[in-house]
């Protein structure tokens, strides 16, 4: 059985490129989100293995994302927080949110991707 | 020492030797009486006059109040000259007495400025001078002094071409006529001017004014009293009222001269200050618009850095960022899915040729290139070419204008026709941008709704600023239905 991913972004070519690269990698996409509360839900409804989650997102801070995904309890998705910025321009953000881990989109791939969550 | 003040002195010795000769003939006098108060009175009016206008024509050489000052005080001595058993003397002293309330009368009307204004004042002096000098000279080839009440003793007449009562009579008449319509017309202009004066100006009149009105109302009550041929007691009575009151008018004369001084100075004193406040209000106003203005420029970069930012962020780097992962998802296909690799390609090169474009937008909103490389014909022409709206450029300089100048006019049109574009519902605008007498001035007009508020939006601020900012003025017309007119007017020589 595949690992399903729901991907969390506002930018549509970048969901679509992510889609692609994930399904190639394997992996069962089974939504994607364009805001916080959206992704919320979805991670909620669809309870996805993981989630590939954006820091910079239109109505929330992708760590207060994290933050709600991780209170909704349950076994619950690893998360993969994500951004065009670099890791150390967050700080201490990353380490202290309940995410996996933090891969820079630059440095995005299955192999990045299979490497954290595996 | 200047040769002015040895004049005056040289006039002060004179006064002081008139004064003595005409105390020398009133004590030897054997007509005139009291002999002593007619001394002290004489001297003291005489003296006063003469000292106070001479201090006053020093201090204040262009001013014509210390002459006429001067010759109340030696014309007063004539009265002196009355007292003389030499008939020449006696006929000079009976002519001349009159004379200072002539000159009385033009110092008046003169005072504080030392001119007369308009034509009225000058009939009024006229008449004066008339009275006692014409008219007193036509009274004294009729009078016969010896014939005379109270003047037993005076000596002969030596003018008398007839000894005709009812001549000098008449003559006097007319004299008296004559001297009440100036004393009256003096009284009522001085009154009138005391009227209308501000406050520092009544400081300097009122002295003059008091002093004078006193003595010319003396003056007018012995004139009607002795033609009304009252007691010579009462007679004698007003005149010396009206000496002692005439001993004072000099000293408030000085006064209200040196107020007038004073008062100019404080006139002058408050007239700067209050220039001064108004200059530093103006200032401190400046320097407060300009303070919000360079908040507002400062706060406009950094705004304008976090735009850049944003766009950079949302647009060309995250179309490069899903161009790197389709590449790295090509590379992995690339042997065993041809197909797919050239499909991931096609979509590569339309991501990168869209950040390409959004790049180039960018640094357009950055600094147009062209605007550097062509100038602001070409820039303008491909704004219109970009504009939504059908925009018509009618006028450009021919030449280059200065770089700070071409930028802030590329975007006061730039910023203009995004908002006609936005806002404004037009069929059309026009741009035209021409030099006026050491100007740029800059017109965007457009046939929309009109209604435009120029202070809601940050743009048209951000513009008013960068135009000002190069001093120039800014503004905005749009009335309901009228279409919008964005002007802007930038110096450059």
């Amino acid at each position: 059985v595949s690992t399903s991913v729901l991907i969390v972004d506002d930018h549509p070519s970048f969901r679509a490129s992510a889609r692609r690269m994930l399904e190639a990698s394997g992996y069962a996409v089974l939504g994607e989100a364009a805001d916080g509360e959206t992704a919320i839900a979805a991670a909620r409804e669809l309870e996805p293995d993981l989630v590939l989650l954006d820091v910079q997102l239109p109505d929330l801070d992708g760590f207060e994302v994290a933050q709600r995904i991780d209170a909704l309890g349950g076994e619950g998705p690893a998360i993969v927080l994500t951004s065009s910025r670099d890791r150390s321009d967050f700080g201490e953000a990353v380490a202290e949110s309940p995410a996996r881990g933090f891969i820079a989109k630059s440095e995005l791939s299955g192999k990045t991707f299979a490497e954290l969550t595996g | 020492m200047s040769s002015l003040r040895r004049a005056l002195i040289a006039l002060g010795v004179l006064a002081f030797l008139a004064g003595a000769g005409s105390a020398a003939l009133i004590l030897t006098s054997d007509h005139t009486s009291p002999r002593g108060l007619a001394v002290a009175l004489t001297l003291t009016a005489g003296w006063s006059f003469v000292g106070t206008g001479l201090y006053a024509w020093e201090r204040r050489p262009g001013n014509n109040i210390g002459p006429l000052m001067t010759a109340i005080g030696f014309t007063w001595f004539f009265q002196g000259m009355q007292s003389s058993s030499n008939s020449v003397l006696f006929a000079i002293g009976v002519i001349g007495t009159p004379l200072p309330y002539a000159i009385l009368v033009h110092l008046l009307l003169s005072f504080p400025a030392g001119r007369l204004e308009g034509r009225f004042q000058r009939i009024v002096v006229g008449a004066a001078y008339l009275s006692t000098t014409v008219l007193q000279l036509a009274w004294a080839f009729f009078i016969d002094p010896t014939k005379q009440s109270g003047c037993d003793n005076c000596p002969e007449n030596p003018i008398l071409i007839a000894g005709h009562e009812g001549i000098a009579n008449a003559i006097s008449a007319v004299q008296v006529v004559v001297a009440v319509f100036a004393i009256a017309a003096t009284v009522a202009i001085v009154f009138r001017r005391w009227r209308r004066s501000s406050a520092s100006e009544r400081r300097v009149l009122s002295p003059v004014v008091l002093t004078g009105m006193l003595a010319f109302t003396i003056l007018l009550a012995q004139l009607i009293l002795g033609e009304l041929g009252l007691p010579k007691v009462v007679e004698d009575s007003a005149f010396v009222g009206a000496i002692v009151v005439f001993s004072a008018l000099p000293f408030a004369f000085l006064l209200g001269l040196l107020r007038s001084r004073i008062g100019r100075a404080e006139e002058i004193t408050n007239a700067l200050s209050a220039e001064n406040e108004q200059l530093t209000a103006d200032l401190r106003a400046k320097v407060e618009e300009l303070r919000a203005s360079r908040a507002r420029i400062v706060e406009a970069g950094y705004a304008e850095r976090r735009r850049v930012e944003r766009d950079l962020h949302d647009g060309a780097q995250q179309r490069l960022m899903a161009l790197t992962m389709n590449l790295r998802l090509a590379r992995t296909k690339l042997d065993e899915d041809p197909a797919a690799t050239g499909e991931l390609l096609d979509e590569a090169m339309e991501e990168l040729a869209a950040a390409t474009g959004e790049l180039r937008e960018l640094a357009r909103g950055i600094h147009p290139v062209v605007l550097s490389d062509r100038g602001l014909a070409a820039a303008l022409g491909g704004l219109a070419e970009r504009s939504p709206v059908p925009v018509r450029i009618v006028e450009t300089p021919d030449e280059r204008l200065p770089a700070p100048v071409e930028s802030a006019t590329y975007f006061v049109v730039a910023e203009a026709l995004t908002n006609v574009a936005r806002y404004a519902d037009a069929r059309g605008a026009t741009v035209r941008v021409g030099r006026v007498d050491g100007f740029v001035e800059v017109e965007i007009r457009d046939d929309g709704v009109g209604g435009a508020d120029p202070g809601a939006g940050t743009g048209l601020r951000g513009l008013e600023d960068r135009v000002a900012a190069l001093d120039g003025s800014f503004g905005v017309r749009s009335s309901a239905g009228a279409g919008t007119t964005v002007e802007a007017r930038i110096p450059c020589e």
